[in-house]
C-alpha cells in the first residue's frame, strides 16, 4: 500500500496536469454537442454581466454614426412598407385569403461580437423574457448573422454563421437552385458554397438569398454575392466562394427572427413517422 | 509572502480585465489578438511551489473561458504551460533555471527572452489545435500561432518591463 502512495506523492504534479487536462476535454467536447449545458449558460449569464457596462460606454461614442445607420435603414424600411401598400391596393383581392406574415422581428443590441476564433458567438442583450428562444434566426441590417443557441433571462448567445458548426441553406436569387453555405475559417467576410451542380450556371456577382428549406429564415434575405467559381476537372459540383453582404465585424444592432408557426411546423415533423 | 500573493493576484485582475475588455477587441490586421493575461503565469516565481501552479494555470484559463465562450481551450492552453514550465525554463534558463525571480533578476537577458518566447509560442500554439480541433485546417493555426506570438511577445515584454521591482 506504501508504494502506492508514494507514487501519488511523487507523480502528484503530473496527475494533478492529467486530472485537470480532462476537465478542460469534457467542457471543450460540450462546446458543440452539449448546448443546453448549465455550464455554458452561467457562462453566458457571467460574460454578459461584464460585457455589459464597457459595451454601455462603447455604444454611447459610437451614437453619431450609429444614428445615421438607423436613418437609412428606416428610409429603406419605410420604401418597403410603401411598395408593399401600393402593391395591397392593386391585390387587395387576392390577398384577403392569404393568412398574415408567420415571422416576427425584435430588434435587440449586440454586446459582444467575435470573429477571430473557429466558433464565433455573438451575444446580444435580448433574452427569455423578451420571447427569445432556442434556434431563432438573427439578421442585420442587410443580411442573415446567425442562429440564437443559448438564452438566459436576460441574454442569448447567437452561433455566428462564421462557426465551423453550422450550415445554413442558401439559394440563388431569381432560381431554385439550392446549396449549403460554411465557413472554413480563413476571413470573415468569405464563405464557402457547397453542393452547387454544375449543370447549373453561376457567374461572379451572383446574388445569393436564404432558402425557405430551414426554418430559421424567412426565404429571400439577401446573404451576399459570389465572388468566386471553380469547376472542378472531375466532380460534379462547384467550388463557390461567397462574399458576404453584412460586415461580419462592424456589427451593433440585430434584428432576431421568430417563426410564429415554428411549434406547428416542429409538431408536425414529430407526428411524421 | 503575503505582500507578493497580494501583489501577484492584484495584477492578474488587473491583466484578465485588460484582456476580456480591451485586447480581446483589438483584431490586429483583422485577426490578431494579443494574449498579455501570459505575464501572469510567466512572471509567477519559479521557486514556489509547482503542484499550486498548475491550479492557478487552469483557473485562469478556465475564468478565460467563461468569459470569452471560448469553451475549452484556454483551459487546456494555460493548464498545459503551466505544467511544461520547469522544463522550458530549466531549458531556456540555463544554470539560472533556480532563480526565484528569474524574469527579473539573477538571469541573461537573452535566456529571460528565450524563456518568454518558448512560453508565449507554446501557449499559442495549444490555444490554436484546441480552438480549431482539425488538422485541416493547419495552415489556419500555424498562421494564428505565429501572428499571435509576435504580436503577444512585444506587448508582453514590454509589460514585464513595467513590472520590473525597483532596485
Amino acid at each position: 500500500m506504501q508504494w502506492v502512495l508514494n507514487a501519488i506523492i511523487r507523480y502528484k504534479n503530473f496527475l494533478l496536469f492529467l486530472f485537470l487536462f480532462s476537465v478542460g476535454l469534457i467542457f471543450s467536447g460540450s462546446q458543440s454537442a452539449y448546448h443546453n449545458s448549465q455550464l455554458a449558460k452561467s457562462s453566458l449569464i457571467i460574460s454578459g454581466i461584464i460585457h455589459q457596462p464597457a459595451n454601455n460606454l462603447k455604444s454611447y461614442m459610437n451614437l453619431m454614426n450609429e444614428n445615421a445607420l438607423l436613418v437609412k435603414e428606416n428610409n429603406t424600411l419605410k420604401n418597403l412598407v410603401l411598395e408593399k401598400f401600393n402593391k395591397a391596393e392593386i391585390l387587395a383581392l387576392e390577398e384577403e385569403n392569404l393568412a398574415g406574415p408567420s415571422y416576427w422581428s425584435l430588434p435587440s443590441k449586440i454586446i459582444r461580437n467575435s470573429f477571430t476564433q473557429a466558433r464565433n458567438i455573438i451575444l446580444i442583450d435580448k433574452g427569455e423574457k423578451n420571447g427569445v428562444v432556442k434556434e431563432m434566426g438573427v439578421i442585420g441590417p442587410k443580411g442573415i448573422i446567425g442562429i440564437v443557441n443559448q438564452t438566459s433571462s436576460g441574454y442569448a448567445s447567437v452561433l455566428s454563421i462564421l462557426n465551423q458548426d453550422i450550415k445554413i441553406n442558401a439559394k440563388f436569387k431569381g432560381s431554385d437552385v439550392f446549396g449549403s453555405l460554411y465557413w472554413t475559417g480563413e476571413s470573415p467576410n468569405k464563405m464557402q458554397l457547397a453542393d452547387i451542380s454544375v449543370i447549373n450556371s453561376v457567374k461572379t456577382g451572383d446574388t445569393l438569398v436564404t432558402g425557405g428549406m430551414s426554418f430559421y429564415f424567412p426565404e429571400g434575405i439577401i446573404i451576399g454575392t459570389v465572388y468566386e467559381v471553380e469547376r472542378p476537372n472531375n466532380g460534379g459540383y462547384y467550388f463557390i466562394t461567397v462574399e458576404l453582404i453584412n460586415n461580419m465585424t462592424d456589427l451593433n444592432y440585430v434584428y432576431v427572427i421568430g417563426n410564429k408557426n415554428k411549434t406547428e411546423i416542429n409538431e408536425l415533423l414529430e407526428r411524421t413517422p | 509572502m503575503i505582500q507578493y500573493y497580494t501583489r501577484f493576484y492584484t495584477v492578474a485582475v488587473i491583466l484578465l480585465l485588460l484582456q476580456v475588455l480591451v485586447l480581446d477587441h483589438v483584431n490586429l490586421f483583422g485577426f490578431s489578438d494579443p494574449a498579455i493575461y501570459l505575464v501572469i503565469l510567466i512572471t509567477y516565481r519559479l521557486s514556489l511551489d509547482q503542484f499550486g501552479f498548475i491550479f492557478i494555470g487552469f483557473a485562469l484559463g478556465f475564468i478565460l473561458d467563461l468569459l470569452t465562450q471560448t469553451a475549452g481551450a484556454h483551459s487546456i492552453a494555460c493548464l498545459s504551460i503551466a505544467f511544461m514550465r520547469p522544463v522550458i525554463s530549466r531549458f531556456a534558463l540555463g544554470a539560472n533555471f533556480d532563480q526565484p525571480n528569474a524574469m527579473f533578476t539573477g538571469t541573461l537577458w537573452t535566456n529571460r527572452m528565450l524563456y518568454l518566447f518558448l512560453m508565449i509560442i507554446i501557449h499559442q500554439f495549444i490555444f490554436a489545435l484546441v480552438a480549431y480541433f482539425s488538422l485541416a485546417h493547419f495552415s489556419i493555426i500555424f498562421k494564428q500561432t505565429l501572428t499571435n506570438t509576435l504580436f503577444t511577445f512585444i506587448l508582453i515584454s514590454a509589460t514585464i518591463n513595467l513590472l520590473q521591482p525597483k532596485k
